[in-house]
């Protein structure tokens, strides 16, 4: 009789908890709304970062993907919201957040990356440019200095011509 | 021609020379001014075409559209898309002013383009919750990639174009990372739908 009341206040416990956990742990619509909040910040920073990069001229084609797939989830997050489902809201919201957690970092890294990977190109470019330069200066002297003995022999070399005024 | 002339005509030779040898760190240096930047935004019918938008709408039925957008800004760009509902005497966007429309988005997307990509999205819509009553038309439910969203929109009975018409539109907005927030890209595309009573 003492096991079957244990027995039953264990399963009414456990229901009691079933029907209140989801209560407790259930997103609000204050919850959600900071959530989205935070994704919205975060989203946009991690663009503005990016954005950075790819004007430095790194390679951004991965944390695209990322940021695509995180302005989806929060598109999401935010359409769940206006339907009234907060619940949803906020666990998009959260994974938004958590899409883009390092990609601020990563980008920065690329971006630098990119400046010196493009500080580099330039300094050969400028090089190659500037060796090019230097053989152009000493072969132009030499070239002028056969042309114009070309020149004058050519003017030598020439006969006077009387020109008829009749 | 005389000395003086050859020796001027071999430095602009040279000179010229100097230049192409140049060109590639000039290039890398000098960024030379790029055209107008600007964004495409469009709606197709449902063959991807600019024909047979839905007009003739009813309660249940399933309508789709096609939503573009063309980055042509010279770099990544964060946009957002608002679709938004309104009957014939709910405020369009002005484009004079560049401001948008005060209604309040039921949907939105988000997108990332990079200069020159392309976005294209199917937009399904169907409605539910739809009453007539007298000389209007009640809409309750929008549903749009399977949320039900509530509009509860009204119109009245057009006696001139012999209808009950709601416009579904698409407001687009771009990221300002200066200021950082979204503005209105004052650029906005819609369509004119004629609710009738389902057969």
């Amino acid at each position: 009789m003492k096991t079957y009341n244990v027995l039953e206040a264990f399963i009414l416990a456990t229901l009691l908890l079933a029907y209140f956990a989801h209560a407790c742990f259930a997103a609000s619509s204050a919850d959600a709304e900071e959530a989205l909040s935070n994704a919205e910040e975060n989203l946009a920073s991690a663009y503005v970062h990016v954005a950075e990069a790819e004007r430095a001229g790194a390679n951004i084609s991965e944390l695209l993907e990322r940021l695509v797939y995180a302005g989806g989830l929060l598109a999401e997050a935010k359409n769940s919201y206006s339907t009234g489902d907060y619940e949803k809201a906020y666990s998009l919201a959260i994974n938004c957040s958590s899409a883009v957690n390092n990609i601020a970092l990563e980008a920065s890294d690329l971006k630098l990356k990119g400046e010196e990977a493009y500080g580099e190109k330039l300094m050969f470019t400028a090089g190659i440019s500037s060796v090019g330069l230097s053989v152009l200066f000493v072969l132009s002297l030499f070239a002028w200095r056969f042309l114009r003995r070309w020149y004058v022999k050519r003017v030598l070399e020439m006969k006077p011509i009387v020109e008829d005024k009749a | 021609m005389n000395i003086e002339d050859f020796k001027l005509a071999y430095l602009l030779s040279c000179f010229c020379l100097a230049l192409i040898i140049l060109s590639p760190t000039l290039a890398m240096v000098i960024r030379l001014p790029r055209g107008e930047p600007f964004t495409e935004f469009w709606i197709l019918g449902s063959g991807q075409m600019a024909e047979d938008y839905p007009f003739n709408v009813t309660t249940h039925e399933v309508y789709r559209v096609y939503l573009g957008v063309a980055n042509h800004m010279s770099g990544l760009e964060y946009y957002k898309v608002f679709v938004k509902f309104r009957n014939q005497t709910e405020p369009l966007p002005d484009s004079v002013n560049g401001t948008p429309s005060p209604l309040y988005p039921v949907f939105e997307y988000r997108v990332f383009l990079r200069d020159g990509e392309v976005w294209e999205k199917e937009f399904l819509f169907s409605f539910d919750n739809v009453s007539f009553e007298g000389n209007f038309c009640r809409i309750s439910n929008i549903i749009v990639d399977g949320y039900v969203l509530n509009v509860d929109k009204v119109a009245f009975w057009d006696e001139e174009n012999k209808g009950f018409y709601f416009q579904i539109f698409f407001e687009l907005w771009i990221y300002n990372a200066t200021a950082l927030d979204f503005q209105f890209h004052n650029r906005f595309v819609g369509f004119w739908l004629n609710m009738t009573v389902p057969i």
